[in-house]
């Protein structure tokens, strides 16, 4: 039995992955971070349930890591692909961590050594990592990974610190690249999406106004393992945000600056924000400017309700025209039309969080080309038929799931992946080479 | 350098000061200001809300005038730059109306061909001058005045038809200033509306309109505010007694300058020389710090 | 030409432009002058979101003036009601909602089309337009000269400043036959 490749190592390739190995068939994740657990490793918490979003994640993804079934390439990407359903041949290139995966006891050592800071991809920029690190507490692999441009050894031939300090002797700076060979029966392409960066939406001022965040910066923000231990603080002086605003479709729905999908999930999550700032600070005040409230799933509407009565979450249906700084207090004006009474006003916030669109990953191309797959026009992966054949895709034997091929939400993700793993089983057993 | 130099119609009538200002500073920047013979209105205040026609009759038949003299055409109004840069991108599309315009421009032996240059005043002294030009030729240095930038909505505004400037984040004419040596803050509203056009139907609102931009200019203590549109400064300075009693704040005491007024003392000429007799605001006390009375 | 009778009007949707396919059947509805003007100016995808009106200072200080609901009075076929009031001549045309919009609709656009139906349909109009159009006509420039004075209340004028004389039309007989001949113009 051939195995099959799963990429991209988010909640929908895990759970691909998972269904794949709980069937007896061997799967390779290949994961271009260091480590797997994608966006929803991010995240506080889930909508509609309010569960704690790793908590429920992290058993998934040690289940990947000790499944018999599963092998785990993070650090790694597909580069070249040949064959065809039920026999393609894979090449996969692993950059090297240099560090020893079978030695490194993810202690964290290293890092509180190293003298290097950059700004963490997992905090979302809020906060700094070292240039030797471990993704995140929960991260699988627990090893230490060198971010080789950010590495004084690399860049000028100095330090070595990590090295000496190393208890485990891990550190490798002779590791290199590795191409691995790879024949499978059938791909899931579980990639994933990235954020709009609304620096484009000049009204806003995001990247100028210091406490205009995005929705994952927030989300950072208000976890208990973000840069701030979950407290409140505003980027400009610290101060706790009481007066908190959330503004929807922000690079969605729109022809200028962004893209004209809506992204499905942000009426959710920006409720499912202000709920847990109200959880936070219940004497905080939070309104979300929304233009449609958009909840379509089990158990949303449900939620949105009780945001409203029992959480106290101001709601007003009227897009924003304009955020406007005050120099000395950096408090935030926002210039909104309540359209429902149809009243320009103003109001005076701590704090903007901009819910910005779900956009396809930069690397969506590059994959595209090597897996010859057609991309959609906004460039998110096409699939054979929207209607009846949603996540097969216009190659036989490749399959995509989750928010690579359009914004979704992890249920939708979940279920999906489900169904890719199906499908690939379908392939392994019909074109299984009988010995 | 030489430009065509379009003078508009509230700089002529209206605010001659503005137009003495830039005559006299355009010398020292080694720019030669060729009159345009036979111009008109723009057509953007009188024809835009009544017949397009008629609009892009009188825009064009400048610009021809302008295609004629075989240079680019320097606009100070905001407006007027506004309206030729419109024409100018509907007479591209439209080649029916462009022949129709052309016909009867034609019978003052005129024609629009559309190869005009358009020169704001932005474009010359932060592109074509540049930063260099401006700080060689600044005696007096306007240090210790901190100002505020007015670069006004027809400058920076539909970004789909190319601006002077940033339609959300406008630098241009903040930079401007910062080269004769004074500093700028950003201060609330920025790039909001005068309100002029609303002028004769709705006065009252347009005072409140400038009123708030004054008061945010006051509330960070700012020495001036800075613009380069007529109507916008006519507004802020000649009205701002009005502005004082609509809005009930006689403590609103801003002084309002042209670009080219700060850049004329920056340069070291004479007030009187350059209009800043005429302007209604409390301007003798920024003056006299820049060693000009 | 017959006119069917409908009981219930479903104004907008999608891209596809319901706008379009009522003209064509009922063409008392909209006028067809109008209606090929606005046609171009995408007014049928707004989704009423508000970004326009909270962007106009005006909307923010005179009640009754809002660029959205301008829009939606004519996704709604009551351009009429708009072009009896007084309300389209209260823009300031700072264009900030042309700016902003997110499907590229400009309510400042709009706003000009239904002025210009309003002088084409001779309705009532502030003045100061013909006063300006007049002092055009004239004399080249939309404006009289004002006399100037300075803070210390002395009067100066273009003389005094060193200033040339006001430029106008070499030929003022021709600029002014022109702009009559396009006034009377009825754009089809």
């Amino acid at each position: 039995m051939k195995p099959v490749l799963v990429i991209g190592g988010g909640i929908a390739g895990i759970q691909a992955s998972l269904d794949l190995a709980d069937r007896g068939i061997n799967v390779h994740l290949v994961e271009k971070t260091p480590s797997i657990g994608g966006v929803m490793a991010q995240l506080d918490k889930t909508f509609p349930t309010m569960d704690c979003s790793i908590c429920i994640l992290a058993p998934k993804m040690i289940e990947c890591l000790r499944h018999h079934n599963i092998t785990i390439h993070t650090q790694s990407e597909v580069i070249g692909l040949q064959g065809n359903v039920g026999d393609f041949f894979v090449k996969v290139l692993e950059h090297p961590r240099s560090v020893d995966a079978k030695k490194c006891t993810g202690c964290g050592l290293c890092s509180e050594k190293c003298p290097v800071k950059r700004p963490s991809d997992f905090q979302a920029g809020l906060g700094q990592r070292k240039a030797i690190y471990l993704a995140f507490p929960q991260a699988v692999p627990l090893t230490a990974t060198i971010d080789r441009d950010a590495c004084l050894w690399f860049t000028k031939g100095v330090c070595k610190t990590c090295e000496k300090i190393c208890p485990a002797n891990a550190v490798n700076y002779e590791q290199i690249e590795n191409t691995i060979d790879l024949n499978v029966s059938s791909i899931i392409v579980a990639t994933g999406f990235e954020q709009y960066n609304p620096k484009g939406i000049g009204e806003y001022g995001y990247g100028r106004y210091k406490n205009v965040l995005t929705a994952l910066e927030f989300e950072r923000l208000v976890c208990a393992s973000g840069p701030t231990s979950g407290i409140l603080n505003r980027p400009s002086d610290g101060g706790i945000a009481h007066n908190i605003a959330f503004i929807q479709c922000v690079g969605s729905r729109t022809q200028t600056n962004g893209y004209s999908y809506c992204s499905s999930s942000c009426c959710m999550y920006a409720t499912k924000e202000a709920v847990l700032i109200k959880e936070h600070e219940p004497s905080s005040h939070v309104t979300i400017y929304y233009m449609d409230l958009r909840t379509f799933g089990k158990g949303f509407q449900g939620f949105v309700d009780r945001a409203q009565s029992y959480w106290g979450v101001k709601y007003v249906r009227g897009r924003p025209g304009e955020i406007i700084e005050d120099p000395n207090t950096k408090n935030l004006t926002i210039l909104y039309e309540n359209t429902e009474v149809g009243k320009v006003e103003k109001d005076l916030v701590d704090m903007v969080i901009l819910c910005t669109a779900a956009v396809p990953h930069r690397d969506n191309e590059k994959l595209s080309s090597v897996l010859d797959l057609r991309l959609d026009e906004f460039g998110f992966f096409d699939t054979k038929d929207p209607i009846t054949a949603p996540i097969e895709t216009n190659m036989q034997g490749i399959y995509v799931c989750g928010s690579c091929h359009g914004p979704r939400d992890i249920p939708e993700s979940v279920a999906e992946a489900s169904a890719t793993a199906a499908k690939s089983a379908e392939d392994e057993f019909r074109f299984m080479v009988n010995k | 350098m030489k430009v065509a130099f379009y003078p508009g119609c509230t700089i002529q009538t209206d605010q001659i000061g503005y137009e003495a200002s830039v005559r006299n500073i355009m010398p020292k920047l080694n720019t030669e200001l060729i009159d345009m013979e036979g111009a008109s209105c723009c057509g953007f205040s009188p024809f835009s809300s009544f017949n397009e026609a008629a609009w892009y009759y009188s825009s064009a038949r400048n610009m021809a005038i302008a295609e004629r003299m075989n240079l680019p055409m320097l606009t100070l109004c905001n407006g007027c730059h506004l309206s030729f840069t419109e024409t100018k991108h509907v007479l591209t599309k439209d080649q029916v109306m462009k022949a129709k315009i052309n016909e009867k421009i034609s019978r003052e032996g005129l024609i629009y061909s559309g190869c005009l240059e358009l020169i704001h005043v932005f474009e010359l002294f932060h592109d074509k001058l540049g930063e260099d030009k401006i700080k060689h030729v600044v005696t007096k240095p306007l240090t210790g005045l901190k100002f505020g930038a007015h670069p006004g909505c027809h400058a920076i505004r539909p970004s789909k038809l190319i601006r002077p400037d940033d339609s959300e984040n406008p630098k241009k004419l903040d930079e401007m200033i910062q080269w004769l040596g004074a500093e700028t803050m950003d201060y609330p509203g920025k790039i909001d509306c005068c309100g002029s056009s609303l002028a004769s139907t709705s006065g009252k609102t347009v005072m409140e309109m400038a009123g708030e931009k004054l008061k945010n200019v006051k509330n960070l203590g700012l020495d001036g505010l800075v613009t380069t549109c007529p109507f916008c400064f006519k507004i802020f300075d000649n009205r701002q007694r009005a502005i004082q009693s609509v809005i009930r704040d006689t403590s609103i005491e801003i002084p309002v300058f042209y670009y080219t007024q700060l850049l004329g003392l920056a340069i070291g000429l004479k007030p009187e020389i350059l209009g800043l007799d005429l302007n209604q605001s409390p301007i003798d006390a920024v003056i006299s710090r820049i060693g000009g009375l | 030409m017959e006119y069917k009778r409908y009981k219930y009007i479903r104004v907008k949707g999608s891209r596809i432009s319901t706008y379009g396919r009522f003209s064509e059947r009922r063409p008392y509805l909209i006028k067809q002058r109008l209606h090929n003007t606005l046609k171009k100016m995408n007014a049928e995808v707004c989704d009423q979101c508000g970004k326009c009106s909270s962007a106009c200072p005006v909307a923010a200080r005179i009640d009754g003036f809002s660029p959205r609901q301008i829009i939606a009075k004519i996704c709604l076929g009551k351009e009429d009601e708009l072009l009896k009031s007084g309300v389209i001549w209260t823009c300031t045309s700072c264009l900030k909602c042309k700016e902003r919009c997110p499907e590229e609709i400009s309510p400042y656009d709009v706003i000009l089309a239904l002025r210009r139906e309003t002088i084409k349909e001779g309705r009532q109009h502030p003045t100061e337009y013909d006063e300006m159009i007049k002092t055009v006509i004239e004399t080249g420039i939309a404006m009289q000269p004002q006399p100037a004075r300075t803070r210390k209340r002395e009067r100066k004028d273009r003389a005094s400043l060193g200033l040339p004389k006001i430029q106008k039309p070499k030929d003022q007989e021709k600029y002014a036959e022109a702009i009559r001949e396009l006034l009377k113009e009825i754009e089809s």
